[in-house]
């Protein structure tokens, strides 16, 4: 409700409102310079990919947008208002963003609806039947409603991976991050993780993606970026950054990554 | 192009086969005396040597405890007239109900009896499957049930204050055991009765309003029926023996564990002050022998205290034996939640947990769940353990075992004591970690 409100303010146009923008972030590992003056903007129900070879930073990057991890210089803002080191920006953070990690991070200790309802009844302060029947619709959705009263452990790696989908979709989020959602799986349950977020995709949900699936990244990404040593070294439409690289060290990134 | 039509035609349908439940292997114990005993002429003659030996070892021990022990004597010289190289046995009945008990007046054992009887019944339910909110009722039982053993087993003039909440405690535990009947009988519980009536006044939180309300009033019901009821006051230097023991090692035991979660927090939090608390604490309490612990309490106590204030040795024994453990189960926990990965942290964090909930509702669960052989094994230890307080002069089962071999008649009785406490030690140390066992399996969830 609160959204729509927000929505209709003259300056915030629909489809042209700047989701997240980051603005020069730098970030060191001790000595080590992970993140270079890394510049973005993301406009509502964009959907990113970012790709690049391992250790460029991309998965710090997006755990940045997160406030998983502290950064030394520069800014981020989330729907215009900027992250700070403090319980404000949790909240915005847990009002607006949700993520997905190469791990799943399921609770192990939970059952897949308990996964599932935990924030809503925490945080959003539903009523439990309601939680559940939200959360039994989400499951619904993709594709495992069945398996709802199962613990992670006794379900194979895809079907937790759309538990994790679902219970971050529980908390209706407007920006999905997804951390190499797909690098622990088998190629059989690649696809089955995919085709729920090619379905969430074109549900208007802002997403940035770390991945390596260039099939996918081709099918639904509004830009690609690609980064290399802990920089942005170019971003465009898929056809372009995937096809025709400027750069020669995309061009090298990706003959590596298609050739298989 | 007709060709490979037909190809897909013919391509088969799989359907998955049935599950079949799991072969089962079942050897009788005869099957498995052949295999493994007595399967060759080497095997055979294996166990024979080593029953034997077993035998021959454990013959005077089974001659002392068993065939050669004395019974039913009068004294001590008696039994060595009888059979002098024999148990005796003897020497422990008449001193059973001391064992047990203390120096507890005969006639008023029954409240001991009663608060222990109350204490099993109220986690009792626990085990039961259709009762709701088990986190509740153990919680109660923890807070509320030592104010009413307390009442119970020290008795004498209570304030108002503490007659009240012994009174409710005896309530919630009425109200439980009404509701699990319910359960069983009707499927419904007694505030879902009331809800209602309730729900005129409030939309919100009818059961939960309907549940406070029957206990207020049950509540008031028995502090009315009791009134003028009071009980004889035990002082504390009576207590003693099992009963005594029990006491200490449930107190310390039950407290432990938030004592140690807190402090395993704190060690690892990102505040200065309480870290280093945390650390000071935990390293302070783990570098000095127990028994140091237990003569501080006593004899240095004191000295932070006003003179007019009378300390009780009980307490001052509990809050030192809480802290001894508290700082031991506190790096027993610190390990298990460093075994937690962090990407739980990540996950919960990312969903929007801050840092209480995400340590109550996903850290800790799953590193206690780890923990439980950990835990349970301090807890045996520091059941164990709790025998140390007879130094002070504290009269637990130790020191009441070992005055018998004071006594006149019975002087120079060491062993036949020291032995039956052992058997007693060991079926409380063996339930828990049978128990352990069975929660550890209860609660596995097949990761």
């Amino acid at each position: 409700m609160n959204s729509e409100l927000k929505n209709t303010h003259p300056d915030n146009d629909q489809s042209g409102r700047t989701a997240i923008k980051v603005n020069g972030l730098n970030k060191w590992y001790d000595e080590f310079h992970v993140l270079k003056d890394i510049s973005l903007s993301v406009s509502e129900k964009e959907i990113i990919v970012i790709c690049g070879p391992s250790g460029s930073g991309k998965s710090t990057f997006i755990r940045c947008i997160n406030h998983l991890e502290p950064y030394q210089e520069g800014s981020i803002s989330i729907f215009g208002e900027k992250l700070a080191k403090n319980k404000q920006s949790a909240a915005l953070i847990r009002d607006n963003i949700g993520m997905l990690f190469q791990n799943f991070n399921l609770f192990p200790h939970l059952t897949i609806l308990e996964n599932c309802t935990l924030g809503p009844i925490w945080l959003r302060n539903i009523p439990e039947d309601q939680a559940i029947e939200q959360a039994t619709a989400l499951l619904d959705r993709v594709g495992i409603a069945k398996m709802a009263p199962k613990y992670p452990g006794q379900i194979s790696g895809g079907q937790q991976q759309r538990v994790a989908i679902a219970r971050s979709l529980a908390m209706e989020p407007k920006i999905m991050l997804f951390d190499e959602p797909t690098s622990a799986l088998d190629p059989e349950m690649i696809k089955e993780v995919l085709d729920v977020m090619i379905d969430l995709a074109g549900s208007g949900m802002t997403m940035i993606c770390v991945t390596h699936e260039m099939q996918f990244a081709h099918q639904v990404a509004d830009r690609v970026v690609f980064m290399a040593e802990g920089e942005i070294v170019e971003t465009g439409p898929p056809d372009q950054v995937l096809k025709n690289p400027e750069w020669d060290r995309t061009s090298q990134f990706l003959e590596h990554v298609l050739s298989h | 192009m007709a060709k490979q039509q037909t190809q897909q035609n013919e391509l088969l349908k799989f359907v998955p086969r049935p599950n079949r439940p799991p072969i089962t292997i079942t050897y009788g114990p005869v099957g498995w005396l052949k295999k493994n005993l007595f399967g060759n002429i080497w095997n055979t003659l294996l166990t024979v040597a080593v029953f034997s030996l077993l035998f021959l070892l454990l013959k005077p021990f089974l001659e002392w405890t068993v065939l050669k022990a004395v019974w039913s004597a009068s004294t001590r010289r008696e039994c060595l007239e009888i059979s002098p190289d024999g148990a005796c046995w003897a020497g422990i009945f008449p001193w059973v109900n001391n064992l047990l008990y203390g120096l507890y007046p005969d006639n008023l054992q029954w409240r001991v009896n009663l608060g222990f009887a109350i204490g099993l019944l109220w986690f009792l339910p626990l085990a039961l499957k259709k009762v709701h909110q088990k986190m509740v009722i153990a919680l109660m039982g923890v807070i509320l049930f030592p104010f009413l053993a307390n009442y119970l087993f020290l008795g004498g003039d209570r304030s108002i204050f503490h007659y009240t909440i012994a009174c409710s405690a005896f309530a919630y535990l009425l109200i439980v055991y009404v509701n699990i009947v319910l359960m069983y009988l009707c499927g419904k519980r007694l505030e879902q009765y009331l809800e209602p009536f309730m729900a005129r006044f409030s939309q919100k939180n009818t059961t939960f309003l309907a549940h406070v309300t029957i206990w207020l009033l049950v509540t008031v019901l028995i502090a009315f029926i009791f009134r003028n009821q009071t009980l004889e006051h035990v002082p504390v230097d009576a207590w003693g023996g099992l009963f005594l023991t029990l006491i200490i090692s449930g107190v310390s035991i039950v407290m432990a564990l938030p004592i140690g979660i807190i402090l395993a927090l704190g060690r690892r939090s990102e505040m200065v002050i309480i870290k280093w608390f945390s650390i000071c604490t935990i390293e302070l309490v783990r570098s000095v022998p127990m028994i140091t612990v237990l003569f501080m309490s006593v004899t240095m106590l004191p000295l932070f205290f006003p003179n007019t204030m009378e300390l009780n040795k009980l307490a001052q024994v509990l809050v030192a034996v809480c802290l001894f453990a508290g700082a031991y189960m506190a790096e027993t926990v610190r390990g298990g939640l460093q075994a937690i990965p962090r990407g739980q942290y990540d996950a919960a964090k990312s969903m929007g947990l801050s840092y209480w909930p995400t340590m109550i509702l996903i850290i800790l669960p799953q590193a206690l769940r780890a923990m439980i052989p950990n835990i349970v094994t301090s807890f045996i230890s520091l059941f164990k353990d709790t025998t140390l307080v007879s130094i002070i002069g504290l009269f637990d089962i130790m020191l009441m075992a070992r005055n018998i071999a004071i006594d006149k008649n019975w002087l120079g009785l060491h062993a036949e004591p020291l032995v039956a406490i052992s058997i007693l030690f060991f079926v409380f140390c063996y339930t828990m970690s049978q128990y352990s066992q069975r929660l550890e399996k209860k609660l596995d969830t097949g990761r």
